[in-house]
């Protein structure tokens, strides 16, 4: 094992992984930027190193910052969690050939599946069917456009290299094709450096089920079973659960197997996720291969809790060159796991990120329930990255009892000082097709209306009753408040 | 209104009861923004209750004419002693890769403009006075 590790990223995933470290024996190296000097991960790593400015490209995208924090504090392996530079093979190389252990998969292999050309060509050659679509090697609009029309609308036109759902247009009619061309390749550029486009056939109402699986470099492979991943917002994800409702024990296996082939077909070691689209439900559903996501997800935790393997410590235990400890008979899944992600974000302004100060903030401590975060009361949330605060992960032994944590929980959990999402989650998990499991990526924005309204209202005579008693004393960080009115003079009118 | 009766309980916590029925509850924040969470909603609550209607329409203006976070003026749509109608875009601002609009929050007159295109703004600072 390990005697040290560097934690190449902040927020809840760096604490994550901190508290994995902590369990294994292993030192934690935190790495900070000059925004994040009081932040959690920082308090908590054995040994910190200051990487930068509050600009991600002068810190926590800098690979020769990050190098050096290496090299300055001794550190023997590098964990990337998510974002940032998770997926950048030349990041990867650059820690391998420092002598360094990268936590994750050989560089030539992020490359490879981190490249939807060359991933999807993986799946085929693997057997393993893909959603109907082409890079044009030309790419003027005029060709683009003629892709389009072959695959048939419907059709989806994104970023070659990319995602999160950045510069994703859906084209439904030639006519509105030029436009969307224009924009896609404009949000391309900006967001990737690389204006290359992709043009794929729209899959109506599918689900969003992903399959998490775990190679050593042994020759063991395994598989944890399943993720839905549907409920996303912007094409972001923002409930995950496991298992999906609309998998059957076959289709879970077939699904799975596919995962472990295209997985070990491609080189693949340590945690990686397969995503598919999932059309239908049930012994006749048709599922296609979309990506594979070479680092952990940010949903990890909802198969932790339904498989009891903690991932993090596998896959610094894969990294150190440790044999997994199970095989795939070994491995069941018990019971459901609903996770909530709690952004700062205003969700009556088009989920405007917000900023500022947590005048309060109090986790939800109770059976079955997990909060995954990267903050603690008075922490600043910065407007230089991510906003995502926290995820509430409820576990139960059935699915309605895990959505009746979650929504427990959620009502439980009071963060003031800046707007977060978390009314609008308890909406979602109240929303009738979510209580129903009849859900798809399209039903968040579908249902955005009826969210908000459930989501947002004018105070209730005991709030005002409340706020007008506590008038005397301003809160737990009175003195904190009145130095910088910057948050709330700004967010008082933004009630939508 | 119904009568509520409200506890302090201590670190931001309070326990309102209607008499019958109790629930707790958490308050942040100056009176002017007072924060208050119960049962998963939070509401932003002004109690200071010492603004005229003038004021309150000037710090209303300031707030809907202020960027809400450190951005960059992608470009702007009005000049100096333009007629505005309630809603009409004065300036698009650009941060954190989304277009973030500033709309006339009422109708009026542009009395000044108070940015430029391409410059960093901050939070709380009018980017257009309205007369």
């Amino acid at each position: 094992m390990f005697r040290r590790l560097l934690i190449a990223n902040r927020g809840e995933i760096a604490v994550r992984i901190i508290r994995a470290c902590r369990e294994l024996g292993v030192e934690s190296v935190a790495v900070y930027s000059d925004a994040d000097a009081r932040a959690l991960h920082v308090a908590l790593a054995d040994r910190v190193v200051r990487i930068g400015a509050a600009a991600p490209l002068h810190s926590y995208l800098s690979t020769d910052a990050i190098l050096g924090a290496a090299r300055e504090s001794g550190a023997e392996a590098v964990h990337p969690g998510y974002g940032f530079l998770a997926e950048s093979h030349t990041f990867a190389a650059a820690c391998t050939d420092a002598g360094l252990t990268f936590v994750g998969p050989p560089a030539h292999v992020i490359a490879r599946l981190g490249s939807k050309i060359a991933a999807r060509q993986a799946a085929t050659r693997a057997g393993i069917p893909v959603v109907p679509g082409e890079t044009p090697a030309d790419q003027r609009d005029v060709t683009i456009a003629d892709a389009a029309r072959r695959i048939g609308f419907p059709v989806l036109i994104k970023p070659s290299e990319g995602g999160g759902g950045i510069g994703m247009k859906t084209v439904r009619d030639a006519a509105s094709l030029p436009a969307a061309i224009a924009q896609a390749r404009r949000e391309a550029a900006a967001a990737f450096g690389d204006g290359t486009l992709y043009v794929e056939r729209l899959i109506e109402r599918p689900r969003h089920v992903e399959v998490q699986v775990l190679l050593d470099r042994h020759g063991h492979a395994v598989h944890l079973f399943e993720r839905e991943c549907s409920l996303q917002r912007r094409h972001q994800k923002i409930v995950e659960e496991a298992p999906s409702t609309a998998l059957t024990p076959r289709l879970r296996a077939r699904m799975g197997d596919a995962a472990v082939t295209l997985a070990r077909s491609a080189g693949y070691l340590n945690a990686g996720t397969v995503e598919f689209l999932l059309e239908g439900a049930g012994d006749t559903a048709r599922f296609y291969f979309l990506e594979m996501n070479t680092r952990l997800q940010v949903e990890h935790p909802v198969t932790e809790l339904t498989t009891g393997v903690d991932i993090v410590r596998a896959q610094i235990a894969i990294a150190a060159g440790e044999p997994l400890p199970w095989s795939q008979d070994d491995l069941t899944q018990r019971g459901h796991a609903i996770e909530a992600r709690v952004y700062a974000e205003d969700p009556s302004r088009n989920d405007l990120p917000q900023a500022g100060s947590l005048l309060l903030y109090r986790e939800p401590t109770m059976p079955g329930v997990r909060v995954d975060s990267g903050v603690v009361e008075g922490s600043d949330i910065s407007v230089h990255y991510d906003p995502l605060i926290a995820k509430l992960i409820a576990w139960a032994d059935t699915r309605e009892g895990a959505r009746a944590r979650a929504i427990a929980a959620l009502r439980s959990y009071p963060v003031l000082g800046v707007r977060t999402n978390i009314a609008f989650l308890i909406a979602l998990l109240e929303h009738p097709a979510f209580v129903s499991g009849d859900i798809d990526t399209g039903l968040v924005e579908s249902q955005r209306a009826a969210l908000l309204t459930s989501a947002t209202g004018d105070p209730p005579p005991e709030a005002i009753a409340v706020a007008t008693h506590a008038s005397g004393s301003a809160g737990p960080l009175d003195s904190a408040s009145s130095t910088s009115a910057d948050p709330w003079t700004t967010l008082q009118g933004w009630r939508g | 209104m119904a009568e509520f009766e409200v506890t302090a309980l201590g670190a931001g916590r309070y326990r309102v009861s209607d008499g019958t029925r109790q629930r707790l509850a958490y308050a942040a924040g100056p009176p002017h923004a007072r924060w208050v969470f119960i049962d998963g909603h939070v509401y932003v609550i002004d109690v200071s209750g010492n603004r005229d209607s003038h004021t309150r329409r000037a710090h209303d203006d300031d707030m809907a004419l202020a960027s809400p976070m450190p951005a960059t003026v992608a470009s702007i749509h009005v000049s100096e002693g333009q007629a505005v109608s309630q809603g009409d875009l004065l300036v698009m601002l650009e941060a954190m890769k989304m277009e973030l609009p500033i709309k006339a929050p009422r109708n009026g007159i542009v009395k000044a403009v108070a940015c430029a295109r391409g410059e960093l703004v901050q939070p709380g600072v009018p980017l257009v006075e309205l007369d």
